[in-house]
């Protein structure tokens, strides 16, 4: 009969018993530290479960498993596109975020004269050391986004992916690819060159031609109804605020409804 | 025996009862916690689940079902190999991805080191420039703009248009994303190879082609050509193709059907 209360669960004392290596008893340690604190069993299953996923025997490739004569390869690409343009984004991402940096949303003018944002782009591409490489990387990787995406649909169209469990997923990527669409139309205006304008011009023609509340969604989206610097401000803030982050949830999202359903391969 | 279950439901329930009231003293917890340590009594976490009560019940009901109605489909399945419905995303089609992945990035960097983007003037609301264009990729969006002479003028109303030229424009735009929004709904089944399905290949087809050629519209200038004839030909050579694509398909199915027969549908039946 002690005094001191008996521990069932004294780690240390086991810890020593057991003659562990040094770099077991660290992890041991480490692990036993954040699991008092945080009770990591209680997710064991799902950690587990992760584990055996990984270990996960490979199963029969679709040509192997149907006899294909291995003809199936030269479709990989085509599989990939989907990842290709959310890789793309990321690119875009990040190589917008750098460009952010820089570039200033301001004093649009419509005279010929170039405005606070037209000489930012100008110090970008002309004295900002890798500007005209970094400015090149964002309309590139916008561009085969854009493609890729275009691409990934009529892939999912003519091997019948999108069908029965999928309809859900198809409807995610048409509203992805408008967005995407958005992103660069609005990245288009950025510039705020000549043909940065021009396109604004048909925007906002595009959305006064919307019987009943045209008008409404030029002010809204436009903030008038000739392009100016209030036009420039909603486009920046669509770009680098609005769809980045609704595109990233729904990206998110499509790419877990594909991840729980599995790729469609043809059959 | 029936086989029934084995169980003693009233003389469990007193049981729980007695352990219950008599404030279990064999096992009292010193520490004034009054934390219980789980003993034979203590419901497990599906017991839990199955005496709980509305949604939450029908919830875990719902499941058990639809575990079990997999459970049936596994065993009474007669495929003689593991019955591949998709392919697994995690790890299998990222690790396939990786190579092509590393590729492509290093494209990118290569294009955009490559060719530079051009950078016009600065904004002037005084002068047009001769071309207007949007980005490649809303040429299709701009050539539905441009559908002016299709759009119907009625008799009744003394030969005026229903709505103006540019309304028509914009609504063909949603008229084309709701068209693509409801294939889904219309083409079910397990048919996956274009082949299998020679009509829904066919209009597969003419979508791509009609974005060609109104994206090509929406260019005029593009193609030397008079502006009637470009404006019939953006709406024939769709259809014209999509026939094509659909005989060629149809021609085809039959050779094909026999080989994907005696390779495929051996193992996996049809629907």
């Amino acid at each position: 009969m002690s005094i001191e209360r008996k521990d069932e669960h004294d780690h240390d004392a086991w810890m020593e018993e057991r003659d562990l290596t040094a770099l077991e008893s660290m992890y041991l340690s480490v692990l036993i530290w954040f699991d008092k604190r945080l009770r990591i069993v209680d997710y064991l299953e799902l950690l587990e479960d992760l584990y055996y996923k990984v270990n996960m025997q490979m199963p029969k490739s679709h040509t192997e498993q149907y006899n294909l004569d291995n003809k199936f390869w030269y479709w990989y690409p085509l599989y990939a596109l989907g990842s290709f343009s959310t890789i793309a984004y990321v690119v875009a991402a990040i190589s917008g975020a750098l460009l952010g940096f820089y570039y200033a949303p301001a004093a649009a003018a419509a005279d010929g004269t170039p405005s606070v944002a037209y000489e930012s782009i100008l110090f970008i591409m002309g004295d900002l050391n890798l500007g005209l490489f970094l400015r090149s990387l964002h309309r590139w990787s916008a561009q085969i986004m854009v493609a890729a995406v275009f691409l990934h649909m009529l892939r999912v169209y003519f091997t019948g992916a999108y069908k029965e469990p999928r309809e859900l997923n198809w409807i995610i990527g048409i509203v992805l690819i408008s967005l995407t669409m958005v992103f660069g139309y609005s990245g288009y205006l950025l510039p705020w060159s000549q043909l940065s304008f021009w396109a604004g011009q048909i925007g906002v023609e595009m959305s006064l031609s919307i019987p009943l509340i045209g008008e409404y969604v030029a002010q809204l989206l436009f903030g008038g109804f000739t392009p100016s610097q209030a036009t420039l401000v909603r486009m920046y803030i669509l770009h680098v605020f609005l769809l980045p982050f609704v595109v990233t949830t729904l990206i998110a999202i499509h790419i877990g409804i594909v991840w729980m359903q599995g790729i469609a391969e043809p059959h | 025996m029936t086989g029934d279950t084995p169980d003693e439901p009233t003389e469990s329930a007193t049981d729980r009862e007695r352990v219950a009231t008599d404030g279990g003293e064999d096992e009292v917890a010193a520490d004034g916690t009054g934390i219980v340590p789980p003993d034979d009594e203590t419901p497990t976490w599906s017991e839990r689940k199955q005496r709980s009560q509305g949604l939450s019940r029908l919830t875990y009901e719902y499941f058990e079902r639809s575990r079990r109605e997999d459970q049936d489909l596994r065993q009474q399945s007669s495929y003689v190999e593991r019955d591949v419905l998709a392919f697994p995303t995690w790890p299998h089609e990222l690790v396939r991805n990786l190579a092509l992945t590393s590729f492509f990035i290093g494209m990118i960097l290569l294009l955009s080191a490559a060719v530079p983007p051009h950078l016009p003037g600065p904004a002037d609301s005084g002068s047009t420039p001769a071309v207007i264009l949007p980005d490649w990729y809303l040429y299709w969006s701009f050539g539905l703009l441009k559908l002016g002479p299709l759009n119907p003028d009625l008799s009744l109303l003394g030969g005026q248009k229903l709505m103006a030229d540019r309304t028509y424009g914009v609504l063909a735009n949603l008229v084309v994303v709701g068209a693509i929004a409801v294939v889904p709904f219309l083409n079910k089944g397990s048919a996956r190879r274009p082949v299998e399905q020679p009509f829904w290949a066919g209009v597969g087809v003419m979508g791509v082609v009609f974005a060609f050629t109104i994206a090509v519209l929406s260019v005029k200038n593009l193609v030397p050509m008079d502006s009637h004839l470009l404006f019939d030909l953006t709406f024939l050579a769709p259809i014209v193709c999509g026939i094509i694509a659909y005989s060629v398909l149809r021609a085809m199915r039959e050779g094909y059907m026999f080989d994907l027969n005696r390779r495929y549908y051996r193992l996996r039946p049809p629907k």
